[in-house]
């Protein structure tokens, strides 16, 4: 239990870190003695599910009790909603196993078709979890100020300003967007005080981030990063929920009660993270108006159905080292954030890749939201600590869409920002007196 | 407008130690970046961001040889001009060999000849860049422009075999 922290009504508004996850999100702060620390709710937690449910009537449910809601509503209770920002309707990610019903099949934006007539958008439904996590604060240290809210590093233009819209939709002024693994790194760098280079593995619900650091007396010095912003513990969760399906005859592919597919992720979830710590554990999969399906899930199975989600981030990791220049020996520590890092099969794939065993004295769970909060003190706090400093870089290469939609790329991937360039363009038809700038 | 040497305060020459680079890089961030300048006037941070910016344009510059090169060149008065150099003849006919048997070599899923490929202009510009160092040492600008063009060359095939490399997918760890 957090100790009581007196609020002087004259004090300035304290900065606040978030980490908006696809499967839970956190709000932290540093305390004045320069601890970062999580801020946890009224029931004595700190993850809130990022889980939101819509009721016919009444008010917007966000986190555990919306989750308790999740398989009596599947329509009307959204998760991992965070895999649809910046995603337009017709994106294929949209379209992967789940039980929601859509106001639409195209458009630049997802429409989710809710309780009471309500159309709701990705950015509204993170709003919401937001909101959550300002009044959660609020009630822990009264007025709140700027907040760094974190996003995968590979997250596009599309998704950054979704984010940013969330954020104001909440009420929230954003100091920043920082990348989770550079805000990971921080959190590790300013515990460790130890100088050297290092890579952040981090997988989460729906995304993997992989960076190359060095940290250099204070200075966290992103030197490149990539990713996959359609990869993570959500697929395994799928893959798990399709083989339950199959077993009890039903076609996964197929029209499926939206009840069922719900219970049959839960169901899959659940059964993921037994397998951590036991080498067989049973799936329950308990739709409304059908008998309970049991089914023995081993270790095994589950290793095989994650072999090809780390597989993936194989090449990711290869060319972030390609890309930062620095040999694979050069390492001096392995970093891993995520939930889904602590399938033990991630970590022995992690160890053998990089030739050293993880590090994770920090709670894969918290240590975004650490580091954001450690952001968000710097920017906004009492003044500029002489002894931190974040160099980070573009996740990707960007550029101007030319006439004929040729891209010219003007900044490259991995570029250290601040950055600016200058290219100098011609106009395309005589006379001409306008253009639109494009940027991707 | 500042050469980036003279914005990193690194000497004007060509063989600079990565480590002297990064160093530097990072102790001017700590003075200009804008995120120390957060409580500062509107134009102090203004003018944070921009020195920022120059410092992060110098370092992605001194940091790739190919770019340290050619800003060498311009800031010794002998600027490059991309559109008019024109490769050596025998350095084209190498690339378009060199190309066609990247082509078979992938056709052919041969990992193997692509890694010998590879390999072997590695080599070749270790070998240029170390002739490119006497030439600038000795002040012959002249073979200097036209090894800095070789360089070129190379990087664009290595870029090429690395990303071919991404793509073929391995099993487990390599």
């Amino acid at each position: 239990m957090a100790l009581l922290q007196i609020n002087d009504p004259g004090a300035a508004p304290t900065p606040i870190g978030i980490d908006l996850g696809t499967t839970n999100s956190l709000v932290a702060y540093v305390t004045t003695l320069g601890r970062p620390t999580a801020i946890f709710d009224c029931d004595g937690e700190a993850l809130v599910p990022s889980v939101v449910h819509y009721p016919e009537a009444g008010d917007i449910v966000v986190g555990r009790d919306a989750q308790a809601l999740a398989i009596a509503h599947p329509r009307d209770t959204l998760v991992s909603v965070k895999r649809f920002m910046g995603r337009g309707a017709g994106d294929p990610e949209t379209r992967r196993l789940g039980p929601y019903r859509f106001a639409t099949d195209e458009g630049p934006v997802v429409r989710f078709a809710v309780a009471g007539g309500r159309v709701v958008t990705p950015v509204e439904a993170s709003a919401e979890i937001l909101r959550t996590l300002k009044e959660n604060a609020e009630d822990e240290l009264g007025k709140v100020g700027g907040a760094v809210i974190t996003v995968p590093a590979y997250f596009d233009d599309a998704q950054r300003q979704a984010t940013k819209d969330a954020a104001r939709l909440a009420g929230l002024e954003v100091l920043r967007l920082l990348n989770e693994p550079t805000a990971a790194a921080l959190a590790y760098g300013l515990d460790s005080q130890k100088n050297g280079t290092f890579v952040v593995y981090d997988l989460g619900g729906g995304t993997f981030d992989v960076t190359v650091l060095v940290l250099d007396d204070g200075v966290f010095q992103v030197r490149a990063t990539g990713g996959d912003t359609q990869l993570g513990g959500d697929d395994v969760d799928r893959a798990i929920a399709e083989t339950l399906l199959a077993a009890m005859g039903e076609d996964p592919k197929g029209e499926l009660a939206p009840s069922l597919v719900r219970a049959a992720l839960d169901a899959a979830r659940a059964a993921k993270h037994a397998l951590t710590d036991t080498d067989e554990t049973v799936a329950r999969v308990a739709a409304p108006g059908r008998a309970v399906h049991e089914q023995t899930l081993t270790r095994s199975a589950l290793d095989a159905l994650v072999t090809p989600v780390v597989e993936r981030t194989a090449p990711t990791c290869r060319r972030a080292l390609r890309d930062s220049g620095i040999a694979l020996d050069a390492i001096d520590g392995v970093i891993l954030v995520g939930g889904s890092t602590r399938m033990p099969l991630v970590r022995r794939f992690v160890a053998e890749m990089f030739g050293k065993t993880p590090l994770d004295s920090i709670d894969p769970d918290q240590v975004v939201a650490l580091g954001a909060a450690v952001q968000a003190d710097l920017l906004a706090g009492a003044g500029p600590r002489k002894d931190v400093l974040l160099l980070d870089v573009l996740p990707l290469s960007l550029g101007i869409e030319t006439m004929g939609g040729v891209v010219e790329r003007i900044l490259p991937r991995n570029t250290a920002i601040p950055a600016g360039a200058k290219q100098t363009f011609t106009t395309y038809a005589d006379q001409q007196t306008g253009f639109e700038l494009h940027v991707v | 407008m500042e050469n980036p040497f003279d914005t990193l305060g690194l000497p004007l020459r060509f063989d600079l130690d990565p480590q002297d680079i990064e160093r530097r890089y990072r102790d001017l961030q700590r003075a200009v970046h804008p995120d120390r300048h957060t409580t500062a006037a509107p134009a102090t941070r203004r003018a944070a961001l921009s020195g920022a910016v120059s410092v992060s344009e110098a370092y992605r510059t001194l940091r790739d040889e190919v770019l340290r090169a050619e800003a060498l060149l311009r800031a010794l008065g002998r600027p490059v001009d991309l559109e008019t150099a024109k490769p050596e003849p025998e350095l084209l006919m190498e690339m378009m060999e060199l190309r066609e048997s990247l082509h078979e070599a992938r056709v052919a899923g041969d990992a193997r000849r692509v890694d010998g490929l590879r390999s072997r202009v590695v080599a070749e510009r270790d070998t240029t860049l170390a002739e490119l160092t006497q030439k600038f040492v000795a002040g012959d600008l002249d073979r200097a422009t036209a090894l800095v063009s070789r360089l070129r060359y190379y990087r664009r095939f290595l870029d090429e075999v690395a990303g071919f490399e991404d793509e073929d997918t391995h099993l487990g760890p390599r």
